[in-house]
């Protein structure tokens, strides 16, 4: 801990403070909007308390709505997703970050240019060739179409965070005996443990959130993801906010929990040892 | 070499396992399956939805039944991606506007083809609206004409013209009440212009003598009169809530079941969306006035139920909609989600004769639908933009409608 | 053995296993980016029915009447001050946070937890939840800047600027948790020592920051900049949700009228000339900013 840090720390938990309180807002709107029968939602002027909170949406949404199914859509997706990314990806970023080849920017730039196309763009080519091979209505298809679109930063991020472990290291390890695979597992992944946890997370938050694919690839209830589930909710001619908001509130959860986790193997990772930039 | 082998054999995976991801895969079934797109109406329940696919599996065991729950706003989209990828449900429901970009791809079937002739006989004539070149593509699963809803605590006055709603309007409008609803903000729907347009006896295209389209009439003198209306309602009288340039219907409509607004044009579901809302206040319906000189002539839309050509199982399909139709599932499938009836059998039921149905009947006499032409999403789209720069005082409501009339007519070709 | 072939075979076992490592990744591309992102320049190259099949070949038609189109460059320019505007921002913001959080204090983690929230909800949802926020009627936030004594709140979602500004800032929100992580990932790698020795010399916070931060995360800055100017050119849904594109066109731009174009008209040739010049445009700035990160790396 350095000393220096602690003079600063009383203006630093102020400007924090005014930071969360802009960034969190709607999420205290979120959280007052769920707690109330849907009788008080659409009162005039809004009122930040209701008259009968309640918890009643949270129960509901459970029971009437096969939440939890969509939950377990969501999360075999988003898993899916980030484990197929770390096995094309690893590799990858290792051949880019530490091999010379011919080709080796073209390699860059190709992972690149797929980010300069939306979703929104390959969704209708990616259903055919899912339709013709029988993949419509499965988790197989969100996973692929997910890790498409994730790969760029996964392999982007993993390529740099390779390129900063000093040579040194891993030619160390290569002399002390280690395979080239070896010396990726054993080696290079710990050290760029920051790197690949945020990778991980990345692919998982936008497995996680995904809703394009999920609305055209799947149409069996029982395999809708939450994002879709959650749009249940939003009615043709009215949208059933408070139980919007309470779907919404418990499908952050997961994400939440999930970087509580992670973030025990981020500090590890740096602890074990000082990476120089 | 050793690096060398092991390359090749993973390119030989990699196009193993391309083939097999494009060789077409087609997971043997026992049974054939009807695949319906099932359009989440305000007040449908999962129950329903549960219940009917129980029943008929239960009645048809041979026969298997996926209703899959869709969003409305999501239901173009899917359809659209379907169709494109090659993989339509069976049945669907749609806005029946949206058959003629269907048949123009040949991607639907007249649904008589497939359902009994009782069933189509049941329908009540004035329903079919889903009649192309004197064919019947689809069955209406919902239609409704829109009305006028008055809050009792606001105002008792039944308006007869539009120029009466408005003097009524603005002698309520104080405080924290308003007079009007008009939603303001762009949304798939060319309401509530609509509604004026058609009260001043506008029409969105000329018809010419051999039936079709000709020419946009949106600038008639008509549609000026109504965007003109409505901007002196929304700007200068102040009689509608202050935000509605942000508000869609969806956040437009509750401003009135929150009882502080005189009047709204809206549809069958306002009585359960009231209900919904816990309003407690009496409601009294009426028809959407004319403009004086003018009949009242409300907005009619219907949904239908259509059968998609490249589906597989279209007979099993028409069993589907049959079973649909009887009254036990379709009065029961109207009571919720709050539309008017349109079965001949069903229509005689107790519970379809209160105040708001009678409204909703007496409306559809003379009501207007939109025009079924191709297209229409985008022209809508056109003439809400000018609906919305003449709101901000961006253009006048000639000029406005002007542009889009042009606009209209050079991409329909004219 | 002579220097020249040995360097020779080096560097051909290398690049041999530099394959071996990348066909998966690339195999796996192939198949479902290439032949679909194919597709799309072939439909931009026709002309298309209602469900994009390829009817007649017509050359650089589509793009012609496009481009004929004063629309077409509104819609352009706008995307690209849209994203400008939304990635500076969002940097700042990143960067602000991540400094914040750098510093140790007893309930970091659970700061940090709460930050990432915006990022943790799907975009969607977002967007609905900040429409509900923004409402004029019945949201909060306009009530309570009443309640404070702000006479006329705006309408945020109704007049052209405000919403132009209400949707790039909820795009903002949503994508500064990212930055802030991935800023924040840096900042730790820094090392300890480097900050010492800075201490040592008596430099105060800012110059701590500019000269030893800044540098150390300069490749991370680049990269995170260039992804998050390619991520919230096509970010689609936010604007789609909040307003359509509206009022009359304030928002529109490249990606939602992609959107429009094929699932609400059907025009796939359209669609596909706007996802083309999306696709070009963006190509520059990733070109312009490799040169900027291949320049830092030396």
């Amino acid at each position: 801990m350095m000393a220096w840090r602690n003079r600063n720390k009383p203006m630093t938990l102020a400007i924090t403070l005014v930071m969360l309180v802009l960034m969190l807002f709607p999420f205290a709107i979120m959280i007052t909007t769920m707690l109330r029968d849907g009788t008080e939602i659409y009162i005039r002027p809004p009122q930040w308390f209701p008259d009968r909170p309640t918890v009643a949406n949270l129960v509901n949404v459970w029971s009437e709505y096969n939440l939890f199914t969509y939950f377990e859509s969501s999360m075999i997706v988003a898993v899916g997703t980030t484990i197929l990314n770390m096995l094309l990806a690893i590799p990858a970023a290792y051949a880019v970050a530490r091999l010379r080849f011919p080709g080796r920017s073209f390699a860059l730039y190709l992972f690149l240019a797929i980010q300069m196309f939306s979703p929104v763009i390959i969704v209708i080519s990616l259903f055919r060739i899912f339709a013709r091979s029988g993949l419509i209505d499965s988790y197989l298809s969100l996973i692929l179409a997910n890790t498409v679109f994730t790969m760029s930063f996964t392999v982007w991020m993993m390529t740099g965070y390779f390129r900063s472990i000093p040579i040194e290291i891993e030619e160390a390890a290569r002399i002390d005996g280690c395979s080239r695979v070896q010396t990726i597992t054993r080696i290079m992944l710990p050290v760029a443990a920051p790197g690949l946890v945020t990778a991980m997370i990345y692919a998982f938050i936008w497995a996680w959130n995904e809703f394009l694919f999920a609305l055209s690839f799947i149409k069996a209830a029982e395999k809708m993801p939450l994002t879709l589930g959650i749009y249940r909710f939003v009615g043709r001619w009215s949208t059933q906010w408070e139980m919007l908001t309470a779907a919404a509130f418990l499908a952050l959860i997961p994400v939440v929990v999930l970087f509580y986790i992670i973030e025990r193997r981020l500090v590890q990772g740096l602890a074990g040892g000082a990476v120089k930039g | 070499m050793k690096i060398m082998r092991t390359t090749v054999m993973l390119l030989l995976l990699a196009v193993f396992v391309t083939t097999g991801v494009f060789a077409s895969g087609s997971a043997e079934e026992e049974k054939p399956t009807v695949t319906v797109f099932w359009a989440l109406y305000d007040g449908l329940t999962e129950e329903f939805r549960e219940e009917l696919e129980d029943a008929f599996m239960a009645e048809y065991p041979d026969i298997e039944l996926d209703i899959v729950p869709v969003p409305w706003d999501q239901m173009y989209d899917r359809l659209t991606t379907s169709l494109a990828g090659g993989d339509p449900p069976e049945v669907s429901v749609i806005g029946t506007r949206w058959l003629l970009e269907f048949m123009a791809l040949d991607a639907v079937e007249p649904v008589g083809d497939y359902v009994s002739q009782a069933t189509i006989d049941n329908i009540a004539d004035g329903a079919k609206e889903a009649v192309v070149n004197g064919v019947l593509m689809g069955l209406p699963v919902a239609a409704g004409a829109r009305i006028l809803a008055i809050n009792n605590d606001v105002t008792d006055v039944v308006p007869e013209t539009m120029e009466e709603m408005r003097a009524e309007a603005i002698r309520v409008t104080g405080g924290n009440t308003y007079g009007l609803i008009m939603p303001g903000q762009k949304h798939t729907e060319l309401t509530d212009f609509a509604y004026y347009f058609y009260a001043a006896g506008g029409d969105f295209f000329e018809t010419l003598p051999d039936g079709s389209y000709g020419r946009s009439t949106v600038n008639s003198p008509a549609g000026v009169k109504a965007l003109e209306f409505m901007v002196g309602l929304a700007n200068d009288d102040g009689v509608v809530p202050e935000g509605f340039l942000s508000m869609t219907r969806q956040n437009a409509h509750p401003v009135f079941y929150s009882g502080d607004v005189g009047y709204v044009m809206i549809g069958a579901w306002v009585e359960s969306a009231l209900a919904q809302a816990g309003a407690d206040f009496d409601v009294t319906y009426a028809q959407i006035p004319g403009f004086a000189g003018s009949p009242s002539r409300p907005l009619i839309i219907t949904d239908s139920l259509a059968i998609f050509s490249e589906a597989e199982n279209k007979e099993e399909a028409g069993l589907f909609i049959d079973f649909f139709y009887q009254d036990e599932w379709k009065a029961r499938f109207d009571e919720l989600v709050g539309f008017p009836p349109v079965t001949v059998s069903a229509a005689s039921l107790p519970q379809f004769q209160s105040p708001l149905y009678q409204a909703l009947n007496e409306a559809a006499l003379g009501a207007q639908p939109w025009p079924l032409i191709e297209g229409w999403a985008e022209f809508s789209d056109v003439i809400w933009d000018a609906v919305s720069e003449t709101l901000l005082g961006q253009k006048s409501a000639q000029e406005a409608l002007d542009d889009a009339a042009a606009e209209i007519d050079s991409l329909r070709g004219m | 053995m002579t220097r020249p072939s040995l360097l020779r075979r080096i560097s051909a076992r290398e690049a041999q296993l530099a394959y071996l490592l990348l066909t998966p990744a690339v195999a796996f591309l192939m198949v479902f980016m290439f032949f679909p992102i194919l597709n799309v320049f072939q439909m931009s190259l026709y002309e298309t029915n209602k469900i994009g099949r390829l009817i007649r070949f017509v050359w650089f038609e589509n793009y012609i009447n496009q481009m004929k189109n004063p629309e077409f460059w509104e819609i352009v320019l706008r995307s690209a001050f849209w994203t400008f505007t939304g990635v500076l921002v969002k940097t700042i913001l990143g960067m602000v946070i991540a400094l914040l959080l750098n510093v140790q204090y007893r309930g970091r983690k659970i700061v940090r937890m709460l930050f990432i929230l915006p990022w943790a909800s799907s975009v969607p949802i977002s967007a609905m939840l900040w429409t509900w926020v923004l409402n004029h009627e019945f949201g909060l936030l306009n009530r309570t800047l009443h309640l404070i004594g702000v006479a006329n709140p705006p309408i945020w979602l109704g007049r052209p600027i405000s919403s132009f500004v209400s949707t790039m800032w909820v795009d903002i929100w949503i994508g500064v948790p990212f930055m802030a992580l991935v800023f924040l990932a840096g900042m730790q790698s820094i090392g300890e020592d480097l900050y010492e020795s800075g201490y040592m010399d008596g430099v105060n916070s800012w110059q701590k920051f500019a000269y030893i931060t800044l540098p150390g995360i300069k490749h991370l800055v680049i990269i995170a900049t260039l992804l998050s100017a390619l991520w919230t050119f096509n970010d689609f849904n936010t604007i789609y949700i909040m307003t359509r594109g509206g009022p009359a066109g304030a928002t529109d731009i490249l990606i939602t009228g992609v959107y429009k174009s094929a699932f609400e008209w059907l025009k796939w040739s359209q669609a596909s000339v706007m996802a083309v010049v999306t696709f070009v445009i963006l190509t520059v700035v990733a070109v312009l900013y490799a040169r900027m990160y291949f320049r830092a790396e030396e």
